[in-house]
């Protein structure tokens, strides 16, 4: 140690300040969790005075996880982490550099009594003995023979004096992270009705929209249920374009998301479209002359020059099953009508009635009669896209932290000498250990060793 | 759907068991002690048998899953961890007297599930969001937290109790002395919140890789996500005071309840806020 460490130093290294800042760092997160975050906190809004309201949304409450107060922290909490570990790391440098001695002699002074013993067995037989042990326990051991005694020295776990660094470095690493992902990332939805293409997404935090350096269409959605009625899978099928050339195309299912150029899509929900298609086949004298996919207001000609309007699309009219109302314009006469894909089921339970209500029937413009084959409800498919360049970082940070904390919490720095000294016709062994956190389990160590090799030499009599 | 009535007999089985446990406390014979060891192996057993038994008929039901995807399953999946790390426990210790403590947790975990009104106990096909690889991983590791959290909790609980006797009379009854040391109820809390901690840190990492997959960010600051950050610090703060500070026993035993009391929010809790994790049926 060269000089006193200032006051300031001390404060930031000091583990008192790493439990305040952790409690901390729980209670703004239990507080985000019981007051509305975001758009849900409008619903605040009613219920407070306005005064309180702009109040607290200045104090950024109502995004506390995003907040100056929570930025302020996670620095504080990096301070913090970079000045203890810095402080402390020397000294875990200094042990780890530390080679030991075999035959040190240092290490068995002050040892209680019990951690020798004596045996009448000779010392070749002794030594073979602890070597067996510390090779079973240790997997390698380094002895030496000096002034008629003889030296055993084993250890494990010398990388877990760097435990803590790891995991306090794969922190940094996380706020790092979760930083780059801050300022660079963006997350945003949009809404995509089938066939349509968009090149624009709202994002999640204002009302602001982006362009994306493509254009995405959906080219299908499709969805399946189970026997329950909840959903059993959906997918988007979507092609990738730009300048109108196809530059990627991809199934877009839940939990298989697609990227392209650093976006990230995700088939996040889906809905009904309000665009509604009807199906019409259309027969003259008789005779089948055309089909028809047609969407609600559009008009589409038939052979003798007549506009066919679709002016309303129904999926369940009067419970009598979907039908559409058309109106056809000739060169003088014009007729309004439904027509119901359960035509013949209707005429089955209304005898008569198609034929003498025009407004029924299919057939009112003459000669032409209309067959509607379905009614197509379109889909929506609702996108997620997210870009966030620090992702790999923050899993880097995991692999880190796992690594770390299993060093820290499973494995320990122990340091066993064990020597063996010949006395006239009898061998004293002596069992010495070192570690620098859980002294418990290294008496347990040294208790067990003394066991085995109590037991070991008793059986090899 | 046998599966459903064997684990309901494994409530009782667990009954008997906490039974047998507080009887050897009590009348500080060993016999009982046996058979509550026989009796809560026999219960695991047969929830074993019942989770194979569920998990092969999801797949005879062409909607094949792990038993893990609904509150009724991680009720069970719940208990069935808290009794198997129990009995680890008590083979390597060689220590009967935890036993009573853990054991009722299990019990009422089972009785919940079975009993409770809401609770729908039928295999159900997964929703889309459920149909990955990472749910597995991600329940699995969860819950061997939660457990090993629960063993700690059970443990504080022990500790103070111990205190209590011990204060009370110099010369404690066959109660305190049947209870282990309370150097080893610490460590052994210790021990119990060092496995939950690496089993929680693995949970929320395969959590927020899902996430990743699934909605598109690894982190959203959902209520169960950030009930588990809380939880994941306090037990942060329990290993930092511990390790650093040298605090022992009787905060240490503070500390593991108060850990519990979090975890028991982040699973059931966070229920009564509006969550991405809303799979209670």
């Amino acid at each position: 140690m060269t000089t006193k460490k200032s006051a300031l130093w001390s404060f930031f290294s000091s583990v008192q300040l790493a439990v305040v800042l952790l409690s901390l760092i729980a209670f703004f997160a239990v507080i985000g969790t019981l007051v509305p975050q975001r758009e849900a906190a409008v619903e605040l809004a009613g219920r407070l005075s306005p005064g309180m309201f702009s109040f607290l949304d200045k104090m950024q409450i109502f995004d506390l996880y995003h907040s100056i107060w929570f930025f302020l922290l996670m620095i504080l909490l990096a301070v913090n982490l970079i000045v203890c570990s810095l402080d402390r790391f020397p000294m875990a440098w200094r042990r780890f550099r530390l080679r030991p001695v075999t035959s040190d002699e240092n290490v068995y002074k002050n040892l209680p009594e019990e951690n020798n013993f004596q045996t009448t067995l000779e010392s070749f037989r002794v030594k073979a003995v602890v070597a067996d042990l510390l090779k079973k326990r240790f997997r390698r051991f380094e002895s030496d023979d000096e002034r008629g005694s003889s030296f055993f020295y084993a250890e494990k776990g010398r990388f877990s004096l760097f435990g803590v660094y790891i995991v306090h470095l794969s922190i940094l690493v996380l706020i790092a992270g979760a930083l780059i992902g801050f300022f660079s990332g963006l997350e945003g939805y949009v809404n995509i009705i089938e066939g349509r293409t968009v090149n624009a997404l709202n994002l999640r935090n204002g009302n602001e929209t982006l362009n994306l350096p493509f254009d995405v269409r959906c080219d299908k959605f499709s969805i399946e249920f189970y026997e329950n009625g909840a959903p059993k899978s959906y997918q988007s099928d979507l092609t990738f374009l730009r300048n109108n050339q196809v530059i990627s195309s991809g199934k877009l299912r839940v939990n298989h998301p697609l990227e392209l150029e650093g976006f990230r899509f995700y088939q996040a929900s889906y809905g009904a479209s309000p665009e509604i298609k009807a199906t019409l086949t259309v027969l003259k004298n008789g005779k089948k002359t055309m089909d028809k996919t047609i969407g609600l207001g559009e008009i589409f000609n038939l052979p003798g020059g007549e506009a066919v309007q679709v002016i309303r699309v129904e999926e369940n009219l009067m419970r009598m099953g979907p039908a559409v109302k058309l109106v056809v314009r000739g060169a003088q006469e014009e007729a309004a009508f439904w027509v119901f894909q359960q035509i013949d089921k209707i005429r089955e339970m209304n005898p008569g009635m198609v034929e003498q209500v025009p407004m029924f029937n299919p057939g009112s413009f003459r000669p032409y009669l209309f067959v509607l084959t379905g009614v197509e409800e379109k889909y929506y498919t609702g996108l997620q896209i997210t870009r966030d360049p620090g992702t790999p970082v923050v899993f880097a940070a995991a692999v880190l932290l796992i690594c770390g904390l299993m060093l820290v919490l499973f494995s320990y720095f122990r340091q066993i000498w064990i020597r063996i000294d010949e006395e006239k016709d009898r061998s004293k062994i002596t069992i010495a250990g070192r570690s620098y956190k859980n002294r418990e389990g290294l008496e347990r160590e040294v208790r067990y060793l003394l066991a085995e090799l109590k037991n070991n030499l008793e059986h090899s009599k | 759907m046998m599966d459903t009535t064997i684990l309901s007999w494994v409530t009782f089985i667990y009954f008997a068991a906490f039974v047998f446990y507080l009887f050897r406390i009590i009348l500080g014979r060993e016999f009982w002690g046996k058979l509550a060891t026989g009796t809560a192996l026999a219960g695991l057993a047969a929830q074993s048998v019942a989770l194979i038994i569920r998990w092969k008929t999801s797949y005879d039901l062409g909607i094949g899953h792990a038993p893990l995807s609904n509150f009724y399953e991680s009720l069970i999946f719940f208990a069935w961890a808290i009794v198997l790390l129990y009995l680890l426990m008590e083979w390597r210790l060689k220590n009967r007297s935890i036993g009573a403590f853990v054991l009722p947790v299990a019990f009422l975990l089972m009785a919940y599930a079975s009993i409770a009104p809401g609770i729908n106990n039928r295999i159900e096909p997964l929703i889309p969001a459920l149909q990955s690889n990472w749910l597995t991983s991600h329940v699995l590791t969860c819950f061997m937290g939660y457990a090993s959290f629960t063993v700690a909790f059970a443990l504080g609980i022990m500790f103070f109790l111990k205190k209590d006797t011990n204060a009370e009379s110099t010369n404690p009854g066959v109660f305190a002395r049947l209870l282990p040391s309370e150097f080893l109820v610490d460590e052994l809390i210790y021990s119990s919140v060092a496995l939950g901690f690496i089993f929680l840190s693995l949970g929320i990492i395969t959590g927020s890789v899902w996430a990743h997959y699934a909605w598109g960010s690894y982190w959203s600051w959902d209520p169960k996500e950030t009930w588990s950050l809380i939880t994941w610090l306090v037990y942060a703060v329990m290993l930092h005071t511990r390790l650093v500070r040298g605090w022992r026993g009787k905060r240490m035993a503070i500390l593991a309840v108060v850990g519990f009391g979090c975890v028991l929010f982040t699973y059931l809790g966070v229920n009564l806020l509006p969550s991405l994790h809303s799979y209670m049926t």
